[in-house]
Parts: structure tokens; sequence; C-alpha cells
């Protein structure tokens, strides 16, 4: 057989349309590297290449003086106390939440649509908001309390969790749920019964995913100060002692591989939905494959289910007994410094333009950088079992590693500003990407790799071609989703400076500027809805192919 | 070692949970022979498929392409592979590729890195890809579609036009005609039985014994062993009986 290139001339010879296929998308965003390379020469002043060292090397060499370890064990203990009350809160929120702000449920109940489309605006707020601004805004008005971090993952998640609950109500088949209601149930009844049972393992799903970002905003709430591991890891790096920062991160590193396993087990266990079908907008037949796949297990599932939540309660007054959280704390607010009459003018003689851009650009790179690396790593090192345990492994300090931590420790190397805090929350949302895709990569294309495999192809070139192919889309459409959560996280990279809304947000709270507080929550939380908004429009594109 | 053998199969051994897949299966094709694969479920056809493609490796036995010994170097393995073809009875499409770049992906094997990402952009070998398709009573028109889009028998043409740009010497197919009506089924193993004349060998696993017309060799498999391997023309319904015993053929 020839093998000639397309012809190009009269006609329409086919196969002579450049396009860019389905197995190129996941790694197009990886073009970003090249910039960035010729930036990074510019941004590095070499000074603390000598620290990083001495970070790395007491990696091998964690201290085990039993102070240390007895102190970042207590500290463990409390974050990961104040994740499991943040999140069973949110959880119980986010249900009552999410059913009051369904359209399905009111059309139900009343026949009235409006009060759902107000709670769905009205809780655009609170998800808006970083937990990390909620936590430091309770932090001034109550002071320093376990509760504070509590109710600060309990309100942007509890709002998180309530629009997926309303998205999946509003999009579950409803044919039982006529029959019930045609045959007089009442409505209430009638909704949970008919929509109760498919409902449930994409809760479960998504609350497990939930519980471990609750750990990773615990550790990150401590990090400013609000108590548990992250303040120790925080002091711990800026004094420069390397060997008890590691004690903390092993521990941290332990308890995060644990609590994914853990999750991980049950949602088989329980045949729940894996993360990648699981976008709000999940295509029609995914999530009714996912449902009625769940039918298997319903009898074992439900009732270990039941007993897990009854154990669970116990387990939960007992943490919240020993971490002292105390609910009536937060109706006790403290006293306030004299506030200075608001100067309008001031505020907005901000660079508003500068901050807006700075806070985008910082977004785009970051998701650009963790989109685009994750897929591009794991083709990289495909033939080599050790080189992907070492990537797996980079992944997991990634996620565990709370941004600030992150970014702290390129200012040893790196001048601070955007590309800084751009590498430092892409290297955080790195670790979670590449989870997600060795995840789906297990459970995608893997016949179609196999062929190619069988007929001779090399390990790279099967992977690219038979599984980034069927991955593509729903990768793209969580990255979209990332995307979106980095521009809420871009916040927390705020104390490396100058890297936007983030930094001056940060700024505003600790000099109790109110009214520039108040404008710039306003701006972010516009822009935080309308980033919300636009990924959403991309997820549904790339899902509905 | 028999220099028109195209595939060797000695004392092949797979084991498997309680008992073993493939129990000392022996199987020799040589060049122009095309041998159907009868059995009922569970007696050991795609791992013995998946053993003759290099998927699985045995346990025991020797096993050889072409007089050829299975490297154990992926990278010399992968050199072996190359001519050898599987035709899926889920077919492995790229669904989310054209027709084009599906057939090409037959051509991964020989093409390097620049090759295999520019046919990602630029589709390549656009008039070896649409011979292949006029050899298989396929319109050239469609190398442009995704085969998302495409028919039925029109996708199981395309998964064979996959393997014939492989240019293989050994034709595996699994079950192939299992989901297929009756007048694609005779198509598609018409196809196949023509293209696996000499220099070519055929192995293709069935589920139905009344289609072994054109074949060259009849082997029965059961419980991971060799019941019979025979000319077409001595296979008779006592051995089918026996062979798909207390199972539904």
């Amino acid at each position: 057989m020839s093998a000639g290139v397309a012809r190009a001339d009269g006609g329409r010879p086919p196969g002579s349309r450049i396009a860019v296929a389905a197995p190129l998308w996941v790694l197009l965003p990886a073009l970003v590297l090249v910039p960035l390379a010729l930036l990074l020469p510019g941004l590095s002043h070499g000074g603390g290449w000598s620290l990083v060292g001495q970070f790395a090397l007491a990696a091998l060499r964690p201290s085990l003086d039993p102070l240390v370890l007895s102190s970042a064990l207590r500290g463990l203990g409390v974050t990961v106390g104040m994740a499991l009350l943040g999140w069973a809160l949110s959880l119980v929120l986010g249900l009552m939440l999410g059913a009051l702000s369904s359209r399905l449920v009111w059309r139900q109940c009343s026949g009235r649509l409006w009060p759902a489309e107000l709670i769905r605006r009205l809780l655009a707020l609170p998800r808006s908001i970083h937990e990390l601004l909620w936590g430091l805004i309770l932090l001034q008005l109550v002071g320093l309390q376990p509760a504070v971090a509590v109710l600060a993952i309990a309100i942007p998640f509890g709002a998180l969790v309530a629009r997926v609950v309303s998205d999946q109500l509003d999009a579950l088949p409803t044919g039982s749920l006529e029959a019930l209601r045609s045959g007089g149930v009442a409505a209430p009844a009638a909704l949970l019964t008919a929509l109760g049972p498919p409902l449930l393992p994409q809760v479960l799903s998504y609350g497990g995913y939930r519980l471990e970002c609750a750990l990773r905003s615990a550790t990150l709430l401590g990090v400013f100060g609000l108590g548990g591991l992250g303040t120790e890891l925080r002091l711990t790096l800026q004094s420069l002692l390397f060997n008890e920062l590691w004690t903390g991160l092993w521990l941290l590193l332990a308890a995060m591989l644990l609590l994914e396993r853990l999750v991980g087990w049950l949602r088989r266990r329980w045949t729940m939905p894996a993360r990648l079908s699981l976008s709000p907008q999940a295509p029609a037949p995914n999530r009714h494959a996912a449902v009625n796949g769940n039918t298997s297990g319903v009898g074992r599932g439900g009732r270990e289910l039941v007993l897990a939540v009854a154990l669970l309660v116990p387990v939960l007054v007992a943490v919240a007994w020993n971490l002292e959280v105390d609910p009536r704390s937060l109706l006790r607010w403290q006293p306030l410094p004299p506030l200075p009459p608001a100067d309008w003018g001031a505020v907005a003689a901000l660079p508003w333009p500068t901050l807006v851009a700075n806070t985008l650009s910082l977004t785009l790179l970051a998701a650009a950088l963790a989109v685009g690396v994750a897929p591009l790593l794991l083709l990289l090192v495909r033939p080599w079992p050790l080189g992907r345990a070492a990537v797996q492994g980079l992944w997991a300090l990634g996620r565990l590693w709370p941004p600030p931590l992150i970014a702290l420790l390129l200012l040893f190397v790196l001048q601070p500003g955007v590309v800084t805090g751009a590498l430092a929350l892409a290297l955080h949302n790195l670790g979670v990407l590449g989870r997600l895709l060795l995840e789906s990569a297990e459970h995608r294309g893997e016949t179609t790799e196999q062929a190619l495999l069988s007929a001779g192809s090399g390990p790279r070139l099967a992977l690219l071609y038979g599984r980034f192919s069927a991955l593509a889309r729903p990768y793209l459409a969580y990255g979209a989703y990332r995307g979106d959560v980095i521009l809420r996280e871009s916040v927390v990279v705020g104390l490396v400076g100058a890297t936007g809304l983030g930094s001056q947000l940060l700024e505003a709270l600790s000099s109790f500027a109110v009214d520039e507080l108040a404008a710039l929550m306003v701006v972010y939380a516009a822009l935080t809805l309308l980033g919300e908004d636009l990924s959403d429009r991309l997820r549904r594109r790339l899902l509905a192919g | 070692m028999d220099p028109a053998a195209v595939l060797e199969l000695e004392g092949i051994h797979v084991r498997g949970r309680g008992q073993p897949r493939l129990e000392g299966v022996s199987l020799r094709l040589r060049a122009g022979e095309r041998v159907a694969l009868l059995g009922p479920s569970g007696a050991g056809k795609s791992t013995l498929l998946a053993v003759a493609n290099g998927l699985i490796a045995p346990d025991r036995g020797s096993l050889r392409w072409q007089g050829q010994e299975r490297a154990r170097r992926p990278r010399a393995r992968r050199r072996q592979q190359r001519r050898i073809g599987t035709l899926w009875q889920d077919l492995r499409l790229i669904e989310e590729l054209s027709v084009q770049q599906n057939l090409n992906a037959g051509r991964l094997a020989h093409w390097g890195w620049p090759r295999a990402l520019l046919n990602l952009l630029l589709p390549l070998e656009s008039d070896a890809c649409a011979a292949t398709l006029r050899r298989l009573d396929l319109d050239p028109a469609l190398l442009d579609q995704p085969v998302s889009a495409l028919s039925g028998g029109q996708r199981q043409r395309v998964a064979l036009g996959r393997l014939l740009r492989q240019e293989p010497m050994l034709l595996l197919a699994d079950e192939p005609l299992a989901s297929l009506d009756p007048r694609l089924a005779g198509e598609l193993l018409a196809l196949l039985l023509a293209e696996g004349r000499a220099p070519r060998a055929l192995l293709l696993s069935l589920h139905r014994p009344d289609l072994l017309a054109g074949f060259d060799r009849v082997v029965g498999l059961r419980t991971g062993r060799v019941q019979f391997d025979l000319p077409v023309g001595a296979v008779n319904p006592g051995l089918l009986a026996a062979l798909y015993a207390g199972e539904a053929p």
C-alpha cells in the first residue's frame, strides 16, 4: 500500500481537512508550558535553591522527637475533626437547601416555581465565597473558636452540595413520580419514594468527594491560623524547621490516602457512580446507567448505609465534644475596633482593571497547567511502572500541600506575583486532576487500548489513541469545573502578593478596611459567579458532544 | 519447526481462578489455512486468541509466530505483534475519531510519534485508506465521517479495514459474527475468508457450527482443552454434540 500524505488538490479529497482530534484536546492546555518556560528564568532569584534542597532532603528524615510527633498528631486530630464536622453539617444543610431549591419539588408541592429560583440565586452568594474568606470574616467577628472553622467549611460546602442536589433532582426521570402522584400519593411521600433511591448514590458519591475536599480545606484554614495541623505546617515552614514540617506532612499524607481509599472502597462497595460522571450536567445516558447500575447492591448497601449513618452521629458528637466546638460561641460577637468612616472615593481609586486581569490570568494559567500537565505526565511515564508510581506520589503531595504553603515554598526561589501564585495553585490542582485522570483511565477506553497494544503499538501511542480519545470530553469537562474552583481558590494564594483580588482582599481584611472589603467581596463574588456560568456552559457543550 | 507455519502453539497452559483457562493446547496454522475455533462459552476460545495475539503470556508452553519464539522484551515483541491482526467482537473502534484515523490506527505500530500526532491533525495516507475502503465495498467518501456515525455493517468493515491496514500475516477474529444478522454475518465471513488466503492464515472463533463451510479446518475447544482438530469435512454432528454436551451451541 502506498504511503502518501493526503492530496490537497481539487475536488474534495477525503481526509484533507485539518482538525484537532479528541486525543490531542487533553494535551493542548499543556502548550502553556512554552511561554512559562520563557518567563520563569526572569522570575527566579536563585537565592533559595539550597533551602529547597534542604526541604526535599528533610522528607527522608522527618523529626521523630516525641514532642513534635505528639503535637503533630494532636494537630492532625483537630484538622480531621474540623473537616468531619464541617462536612457533616454541609451535607445536612446541602440536602435541605437542595430540596428547597429544586424546581421539581416546588412544582409538586405548590405548583409555583419562583421560590426555587429565588433560593437558588440566594445560594449563589455563599457558594461564590471561598471557605477561607468565610473563616477570616468569622474570625474577625467572634474570635478564634473551633466552631469558626467548622462553620467556614459548612457554609460554602453546604451551598455547593445544595446546587448539586437540586440539579440532580431536576434531571432525574420523573416517570415513577408521576405514577405515584396519579395514584393519589401526597407530594412529599411520592417525592421521597420515587426520587430518593435514584438520588442516593449520586449524593453519596459526591458526599465522599466533599469529605476529601473538607480535609484539604481544614488544613488550609489551619495555615491561616484557624487551628490544627495547618497552623503547625506554616509555623515550621516559616521557621525553616523542615524535619518537623515533614513529620506533619507525612502524617497528613497518611490520613489523606487512608480517607481516599476508604471513600473509594465505599464507592465501589455501594456501587456508586465514579466521579467523572458526576458533573451536575452529566449526560442523561450516563446518569441513568449509574442509577440503574445501583440496583444490584441496594439491599445490602442500604442496610450498611443506615448502620454507617447511625455510627457517624455519635462519632460526630464525640468529636465536637473533644474539640470543644460550641455553637453558642458563634453568637457572642467580640467588639470590633472603632471603624473609620467609609471612604468610597479611595475604594473607587483601587486599580480595578489590573486586579481583575491579574485574578483572571492567574486562574487561566493555573487551570491550563493543571489540566494539561496531568495527561502529559501520564503519557511520558506510561512504559515505566516506577515512573508512574513517582508521578502518583507527586500528585498525592500536591493534593495534600495547601496552595499557600506551596506558594511560600516557591518564594524561596521565585519572585512573588501572578506566575508564582498560579504555579502554586496549579501544583495543588494537578494533584487533584491527576488522580481523577488515573481513576477514570482505569474505566474508559481500556479495550481500545488493548486492541492497539495487541497490534504492536507502543504503550504511549496506545494510551493516546485508545484511552485519551474516550477520556477527552469528560476530562476536559471536569477541567472546566476545576477552572471554576481555581478562580474561587485564587484568594488563598493572595499572601504571595500582587496576585489580584485575592491579595487585596487579605490586605483589606487584616486592616479592617470594611468599605474596601465589601467592594472587593462583591466584585469577587460577581467574578466567581460569571466564571461558574462560563464553566457550566463549557462543560455542557463538552458533554453534549 | 514448520517453515510454512504462521502460528505454532505447543502445550500452552494458562492459569485461571480454580481451573486452568487453557490446559496443554497445541495448534498449528500454516500459510493459507483458515481455521474455525468452536466451543461452548467458557471453553477458552477468547483466551486462546489472546495468547495467539500476544496479549496474554502463557504460563507454560511455547508460542512461535512465523518460526520466531515469542520475544520477552516488549519492544521486540511489539515488532512481532505488528504482523498479527485481531478483529474483536466489540470492534474496539475509536469512537471519537474519523474513519480514516481509525483505519490508520492499524499503522500506529509502524509509525513514530510525528506521524501518529500528525494523523490526529490532518489524517494521513488518504489514498491507501480509500483503497482499503473500496476493497471492503465501502464508499471512500466515508473517510471523513466519525465512526460513531456509521451503521453496524459499516463499522464491522472499518474494523476489518484497520486490521488490513496493519498488513498482517495472521488474522484472528473473536466471535466476529455473534451480534450480526444473518445477511451481515454472511458478508463479513466471506470477506474474512477471502482475506485469510495465503500467504496469510486465519483463526476465527465461532459460536455457530452452521457457518463452517468455507473453512479448511475446525478446532473444537472445551474446558481449556482441544477436543478435536480436523478437516472441515470430517466434523460430524456427533462430534459437535459431544463438544456442546450440556450447553446450548
